[in-house]
């Protein structure tokens, strides 16, 4: 009698815990059989950017700011390109800082690259940190056509033939007017941006969907409370063959 | 007799565990860096001679072909180079997965002299730095269809930062043809 009630208890719990888990089990499933196939079916190539998921991720959209030189706007977007209007022209990884113009050549200068650009915009050639652009270069002047970077404690002629560098001991680099303040990129160019801006993979949202972080620690406590609950799912399930076994005999 | 066997069973599980993460992290550790500036390999190319430095404009045909080796379109207007007594170098840069390799190339009558990673940036395959790989390029010339004359051994782990290499070395011998055509007769 006593070995029939818990039979009995164990069937009852055992069909509890598999209706709690039943729709999770399935999406875990599912989300787990993509990630093992997400090259295959390309999730990391497909870029969510709705407002809702990237603000739930933090990344918010701030306004695009840059430079206005010569009718045209200098600026980089989220993923670290420098845009002359609306024309990505080359990498900037690091934060744009200045631009600067001389003869029939632009100067953009990101953090870590000069890039020089014709009048209407094509990248020319860049010229690195490896190239020798100093580590701690803040901007660029150009002054009766002569070209200024500015680092924080000298001012550096620079020689855009050559791309040899010179420091200037007599000229103050404070006092040298580059243009280093950014204003608000127009709407139309940013509008075109949108498509560009920062997204995450889809592959990244299944992952965290799957393991719970999508929703902080306590969507990964959850997951972690059913794959406890699929354990015991599976020992109540043996439990339960077992007993039919018995009784069958 | 089971104790024995379980504290057999950890002891392995542990080395195991610690030979595996040292394998794996070891690359990661030393793959990323700055090797070399530009300028400092020229002078070292170049030593004891002053190289004098050059500029190809990369026109619409040399960008064709630039972009047919490179399978992507070819940025900027211009590439510098340095160049003494029939010799080129040549910086240029790749992307391996995702980062750019910085990779610098000598050429020699022709001939590929040497080619070293200057900057490498991605987490895994730094591999193609070492000196026994890039050995492979000496003497590597130019085919008619824009592809090394030589059979690169590839390394396992790192194929793409191999190809972006072999990319760069037949760009670099391109680039030299363009600057200093050889005669049709010591082709």
């Amino acid at each position: 009698m006593k070995s029939s009630n818990s039979v009995k208890t164990n069937i009852i719990w055992h069909r509890r815990l598999g209706l709690s888990v039943f729709l999770l089990l399935i999406f875990l499933a599912i989300s787990g059989f993509a990630l093992n196939h997400s090259p295959a079916l390309k999730l990391n190539k497909i870029s969510l950017s709705s407002s809702w998921l990237l603000s739930w991720y933090g990344l918010e959209k701030s306004p695009i700011k840059g430079f206005k030189l010569d009718d045209k706007w200098f600026y980089k977007d989220g993923s670290n390109l420098l845009y002359s209007d609306n024309q990505a022209v080359a990498p900037c990884s690091d934060s744009l800082l200045s631009v600067a113009k001389s003869s029939n050549t632009l100067y953009a200068l990101c953090a870590d690259t000069l890039h020089l650009l014709t009048e209407n915009g094509q990248l020319l050639e860049s010229f690195s940190q490896l190239d020798g652009l100093p580590i701690n270069v803040r901007a660029i002047s150009a002054v009766d056509n002569s070209l200024y970077l500015i680092t924080d404690s000298a001012a550096l002629e620079f020689n855009p033939e050559s791309l040899a560098l010179n420091p200037v001991l007599a000229i103050d680099p404070d006092s040298l007017n580059a243009i280093t303040a950014q204003l608000p990129v127009p709407e139309s160019l940013v509008q075109q941006l949108d498509e560009s801006g920062p997204s995450i993979s889809l592959e990244t949202v299944v992952l965290d969907l799957h393991s719970g972080r999508f929703f902080g620690q306590f969507g990964v406590l959850v997951i972690d409370i059913v794959g406890l609950l699929i354990c015991i799912l599976s020992i109540t399930g043996l439990l339960a063959w077992i007993n039919r076994l018995r009784q069958t005999k | 007799m089971l104790n024995r066997f379980y504290k057999k069973l950890f002891s392995t599980a542990i080395f195991t565990s610690l030979l595996t993460t040292t394998l794996l992290a070891s690359p990661q550790l030393s793959a990323k860096g700055v090797y070399q500036s530009g300028p400092d390999f020229v002078a070292e190319v170049f030593a004891p001679q002053q190289p004098e430095p050059g500029v190809l404009w990369l026109n619409k045909s040399i960008r064709q072909e630039a972009e047919k080796i490179l399978g992507r379109k070819v940025l900027g207007l211009r590439v510098r180079y340095h160049q003494s007594a029939g010799k080129t170098a040549w910086i240029l840069n790749e992307i391996g997965k995702e980062m750019p390799i910085t990779i610098g190339v000598i050429i020699d009558q022709g001939k590929i002299s040497s080619v070293k990673i200057l900057a490498y940036r991605e987490s895994r395959g730094g591999e193609v730095r070492y000196p026994a790989y890039m050995a492979q390029y000496q003497g590597a010339t130019l085919t008619d269809r824009y592809k090394l004359d030589k059979s690169i051994d590839g390394i396992t782990g790192a194929t793409l930062s191999v190809w972006a290499v072999n990319k760069v070395a037949a760009l670099a011998l391109y680039y030299h043809s363009q600057v200093m055509p050889q005669p049709e007769s010591t082709k």
